[in-house]
């Protein structure tokens, strides 16, 4: 049996589908579906009003300042591009060098990454002080910032990741008789010339989704005010971050789909798969390393903010980012009996997750907490307080309605995923 | 370049000429402004009338004065032994490479022919990606509603709108009127000069050529049109 062909082929009773297609277990049961989607559907509306309440009085109601102007919705930002980029990165390069065991998950894959940066997407609104002036970037585009060509990556990237699911999904709608499929046969001719897509398709998927991850980096890396921050090891380390969380998250919904009987694969899969997350954990762990040398070695003023990380507050964060959030997983992955339970992979998968995102917030926190003429008494916050409006350095901590937006947005993105899980078959079979 | 003739700095006033430097200007005016350290008693002065002039809401300042020490009021020991304090007054140093106007993604931010950084707060859509490119810190952004000490707006200049960034504009109004702007004509201490940096006899450039004027953050390659005359009583920073 291969790998790729489902270990669980129950009955499927009422399933419209040819039997030469064998299709995992779809039918779910009703119940906890409706509360899930209820309970997407509250948060969602929970978001939507915590968003009204900071359109009406501005960012004042969220912990960013003058200081540290960039805050929770940059963070989730870049983490959701990460997310996409490396699901993409991992499932064309599979297609691209003819890996076949990762089959299995590459339309998983593919479905993370579009889900992924139509979030990203989102994000960026509720940072903006005038979200309703959007428009104004395609209208003064200028093309020397690189944000604007980061939201026209994003753009298209976006519109190759979704061609790219549905490229996976249409032989199979097609069967189905769906009308998604937009006219595509089911002939042998019709299935050769869809493999043909999906290679090609893999061709521009992978320069993009690489180059989506390194101009969001370079929206940072090349701000020569950042200290912390301007570095060519940006793009490179954003790459490797990217490939960990987003592989990491590829394993946990690959493993929680197997659960629901929505996609079926072995065990090897997830060991090879934890395998490479470990790989990739210390090419991260390097470029760590490489950064963090590079700026304290000549202990000139230049190494101060790599320093602060070292130390106070920022230690603990650190220490979390490296030992923790690198370190765990990488042991629980290079160990081989650890690695071939799928539930230990899981939990790897987890925590390099949180470490990524811990790796993203020491980033901006402490790219952005220190101001570079230190002198007191500091910048004005931007706010009128009781006492001193300025401040030499600014702790930053997301308010409640900033984690009512974000919380907003991750249950739209839980929506997206469900409802592509429920009307799109996940399965990938085996070619011809 | 734009015509400097369209500049709406044209001359200044015989009256403006009583608080620095006017001279024979150039034919392509690129304004700057020195500041004296010096001078500077790190009375704030300058940086409340530029409050006032510009109708700055309470929280936000263009432009503050940081004390060269361990806290606002401690003052450093010098090398002779005996104490000393300087101060750094800090607004936008209207940069000639200045890295807001390469960073903001609607060109809200930009250049005006001589040289002066201005912000379009009717384009600015407030994604504060020219305060992370300012290595001055020097940009403020409007928060939440602007809040002032009386109900009346006061200056010269209209408010800018929630949600967008605003910064100093070397008093454009001011200088539209033939008025250097207001912190050099407030200075008690006469710490400021304002002129033409393209006017290589003006007081300004003079100042600069003699004392060795500095840039600010020189090593960022920004140029600044905005310069310090180091203290001369203590060895330099």
């Amino acid at each position: 049996m291969s790998a790729a062909t489902p270990s669980v082929n129950p009955t499927t009773p009422g399933s419209p589908t040819v039997p030469a297609v064998p299709r995992p277990e779809t039918r779910t049961r009703r119940g906890p579906l409706v509360a899930w989607i209820a309970l997407l559907l509250a948060l969602m509306a929970v978001g939507v009003g915590a968003f009204g309440y900071q359109f009406a009085n501005g960012l004042v109601v969220t912990g960013m300042r003058n200081i540290v102007m960039w805050g929770q919705y940059i963070l989730f930002f870049m983490f959701f591009v990460g997310l996409s980029a490396g699901g993409l990165i991992v499932a064309s390069a599979g297609r691209l060098f003819g890996v076949k065991a990762f089959k299995p998950i590459t339309r998983l894959a593919v479905l993370e990454a579009t889900v992924a940066v139509i979030l990203a997407a989102t994000f960026i609104l509720p940072d903006l002080g005038r979200p309703e002036r959007v428009l104004n970037i395609p209208l003064y585009f200028n093309p020397s910032s690189p944000m604007v060509w980061d939201i026209t990556i994003v753009m298209v990237y976006m519109g190759l990741s979704a061609t790219y699911v549905w490229l996976y999904a249409r032989a199979d709608l097609a069967r189905r008789g769906s009308w998604l499929a937009f006219g595509t046969g089911t002939s042998n001719r019709t299935m050769a010339r869809e493999e043909r897509a999906k290679s090609a398709m893999a061709w521009v998927a992978l320069p993009a989704a690489i180059l989506l991850h390194s101009i969001t980096a370079w929206i940072f890396g090349l701000q020569i005010g950042r200290g912390f921050w301007y570095s060519s090891i940006m793009a490179p380390m954003f790459i490797a971050s990217a490939l960990v969380s987003g592989l990491g998250l590829v394993i946990l919904l690959a493993l929680l789909l197997r659960r629901l009987r929505r996609l079926s694969f072995r065990d090897d899969l997830v060991a090879m798969l934890g395998g490479l997350l470990g790989t990739f954990i210390v090419v991260e762990a390097f470029l760590i390393l490489a950064e963090y040398l590079t700026a304290l070695y000549p202990g000139a003023p230049e190494g101060r903010a790599a320093a602060r990380m070292l130390s106070g507050p920022y230690l603990p964060l650190f220490l979390f980012e490296v030992v923790i959030g690198l370190g765990v997983p990488f042991l629980i992955l290079a160990i081989r009996p650890l690695r071939r339970r799928p539930v230990w992979v899981a939990v790897a998968s987890a925590i390099a997750i949180v470490g990524i995102f811990t790796h993203r917030l020491n980033l901006v926190l402490n790219g952005l907490s220190f101001p570079n003429v230190d002198l007191p008494p500091g910048l004005p916050i931007g706010v009128a307080q009781t006492g001193s409006s300025f401040a030499e350095s600014y702790w930053y901590v997301p308010t409640a309605i900033e984690w009512m937006v974000v919380t907003g947005i991750l249950a739209f993105g839980a929506l997206l995923f469900t409802v592509a899980v429920l009307y799109l078959p996940m399965q990938e079979h085996e070619a011809h | 370049m734009a015509d400097p003739k369209a500049s709406p700095v044209e001359a200044l006033s015989p009256a403006s000429r009583a608080w620095g430097e006017i001279g024979p200007r150039s034919d392509y005016p690129r304004w700057g402004m020195v500041v004296d350290q010096e001078r500077c008693i790190g009375c704030w002065s300058c940086a409340v009338i530029c409050k006032s002039e510009n109708d700055v809401p309470l929280g936000l300042w263009w432009n503050r004065i940081l004390t060269d020490g361990a806290a606002l009021d401690q003052p450093v020991v010098s090398e002779s032994g005996g104490m000393e304090m300087h101060w750094l007054p800090l607004a936008c140093q209207h940069c000639e490479n200045a890295p807001c106007v390469r960073a903001c993604p609607v060109q809200a931010t930009y250049h005006r022919a001589d040289g002066i950084v201005m912000q379009d707060n009717d384009r600015c859509i407030g994604c504060r990606y020219c305060m992370i490119a300012c290595p001055y810190g020097v940009r403020n952004f409007n928060w939440g509603a602007a809040s002032r000490p009386t109900p009346y707006e006061t200056g010269m200049v209209e408010a800018r709108p929630l949600g967008t960034v605003e910064k100093c504009t070397m008093c454009v109004q001011r200088l539209a009127e033939d008025q250097v702007p207001s912190c050099v004509w407030s200075c008690p201490a006469g710490a400021r000069v304002f002129g033409d940096h393209n006017d290589p006899d003006g007081r300004m450039t003079t100042l600069i050529r003699e004392r060795e004027g500095s840039m600010l953050l020189e090593e960022a390659g920004t140029r600044p049109a905005v310069r310090y005359l180091p203290p001369r009583r203590r060895s330099p920073l």
